[in-house]
């Protein structure tokens, strides 16, 4: 399970957001490339079409491999009145022939996508991971040297905090909490809630780039 | 990880498997003179099929598919398509994702139980084949791992001088029957000379697909 949120931010401003973050998490940032690839079974496997997303990380010098299912979001009263959505997510580190294995099993390629940006990950009432990182596609079948942004100039944010059926409540309202220090930057929801850019991200950049992150927003 | 081999027991033609002839074999790996017995061992092997939506059509996809879970490696699961000489090692997660996709269901499921020897640089296993939910013998198969070294095709002549031997105190026994190692082609699944974990789980199911083979030639 996982509690997750995401937002927008213009590219000039990531630099602002980039300070905002180390001076919040107190950790280093981790560089990211990510090539995300969206698996869907073929016609007539399973009773009901499924989806697989495999991601190979591209930073590390030998690639590695994770296999992630994303699950239905929580519904209902509670989780209306819950900020953050929550849903089933499970992952598996994998070997590197994976997405082999896979087209053997007869899932086919829906979509691909290279995410390249950096990473915080620290604790602060949960395990939070922020990821900040343009979107690009890929112009030829898994050519990730051939990618271009989907959204020139904007990139997108995401939080999560990994979560059970016992702790949600405790790490949404964690995630919640620290997504209240980046407002005056940008504007985080649930996935699938457009927000675009908050306008006095501007000012706020100035603020944070004009004296390092000294300034509190 | 260090070089193992795995046989299997190929009954004489009209003779059975039984538990008789396990005993007798265990018997033949304690007569060795510095055999002590340490502890037991299972893996468990899984044969999977496709959930197929509409069962009039056909199925265009691998009826090789089989996982495989080892003791030594409790947070790993082991994926192999025979057929395509491929396999997967993966967090033992990957069965969860497995099961809420459903696009695959367990089919049959065979437990691997052992009983570990130590004996000096060598140690061995004795493993009777079981299915899941029942007692009845299906198969025989030894383990001979080689402790001090890591690598195949350098352990290979001391694997099969030690063979050598086994040979010989099992024809004293007279058992109606022999231990084959089945080729397990590991350069075709484009594993290192480096043993592994993978290793392993590619020479389980090349002995049990042997192992089933030699039971549906039988009758």
């Amino acid at each position: 399970m996982e509690c997750v949120v995401q937002g927008i931010i213009e590219t000039q401003h990531v630099e602002a957001l980039e300070i905002l973050l180390q001076g919040l998490c107190g950790v280093q940032r981790e560089r990211l490339r990510i090539h995300e690839i969206c698996l869907k079974s073929g016609p007539n496997l399973g009773p009901v079409a499924s989806e697989v997303r495999l991601l190979c990380d591209l930073e590390q010098a030998e690639p590695s491999w994770t296999v992630r299912h994303i699950g239905g979001a929580m519904r209902g009263a509670g989780a209306e009145q819950i900020s953050v959505l929550v849903r089933t997510m499970v992952e598996s580190k994998a070997s590197k022939n994976v997405l082999r294995m896979f087209y053997l099993l007869g899932y086919k390629l829906d979509h691909e996508l290279l995410r390249v940006g950096f990473s915080f990950h620290f604790n602060r009432g949960a395990q939070i991971t922020v990821t900040v990182s343009s979107i690009n596609k890929m112009l030829k079948v898994h050519a990730t040297d051939e990618a271009v942004p989907v959204t020139p100039g904007i990139q997108l944010v995401e939080v999560t905090a990994p979560a059970s059926a016992e702790t949600y409540a405790e790490v949404a309202s964690a995630v919640s909490s620290f997504c209240e220090y980046l407002a005056p930057l940008l504007h985080l929801s649930k996935p699938g809630i457009s927000t675009g850019v908050v306008p006095t991200a501007a000012a706020a950049a100035a603020s944070l780039m004009s004296d390092g992150g000294g300034t509190t927003l | 990880m260090t070089v193992k081999w795995i046989l299997h027991w190929t009954p004489t033609p009209g003779s059975v498997v039984n538990s008789q002839i396990l005993s007798e074999i265990s018997q033949c790996v304690e007569s060795f003179v510095n055999a002590v017995k340490d502890g037991r061992w299972k893996a468990t092997l899984t044969f999977y099929r496709p959930n197929l939506r509409d069962q009039s059509i056909p199925s265009e996809f691998p009826r090789d598919f089989l996982g495989i879970s080892l003791l030594e490696q409790p947070n790993k699961y082991y994926f192999i398509i025979r057929g395509n000489k491929i396999i997967l090692e993966a967090d033992s997660t990957i069965l969860t994702i497995m099961e809420k996709l459903q696009s695959y269901k367990s089919k049959v499921a065979l437990n691997f139980e052992g009983v570990q020897y130590k004996m000096g640089d060598f140690q061995m296993k004795v493993v009777k084949v079981v299915p899941n939910q029942a007692e009845s013998l299906r198969g025989i198969l030894i383990e001979i791992e080689y402790l001090p070294l890591s690598s195949i095709e350098k352990a290979k002549p001391i694997m099969e001088e030690f063979l050598e031997v086994w040979r010989e105190v099992m024809s004293k026994k007279s058992l109606p029957g022999h231990f084959t190692q089945t080729e397990p082609h590991f350069a075709e699944y484009k594993l290192p000379d480096n043993y592994t974990s993978q290793h392993t789980a590619i020479q389980y199911a090349a002995a049990l697909a042997q192992l089933i083979q030699s039971a549906q030639l039988r009758g």
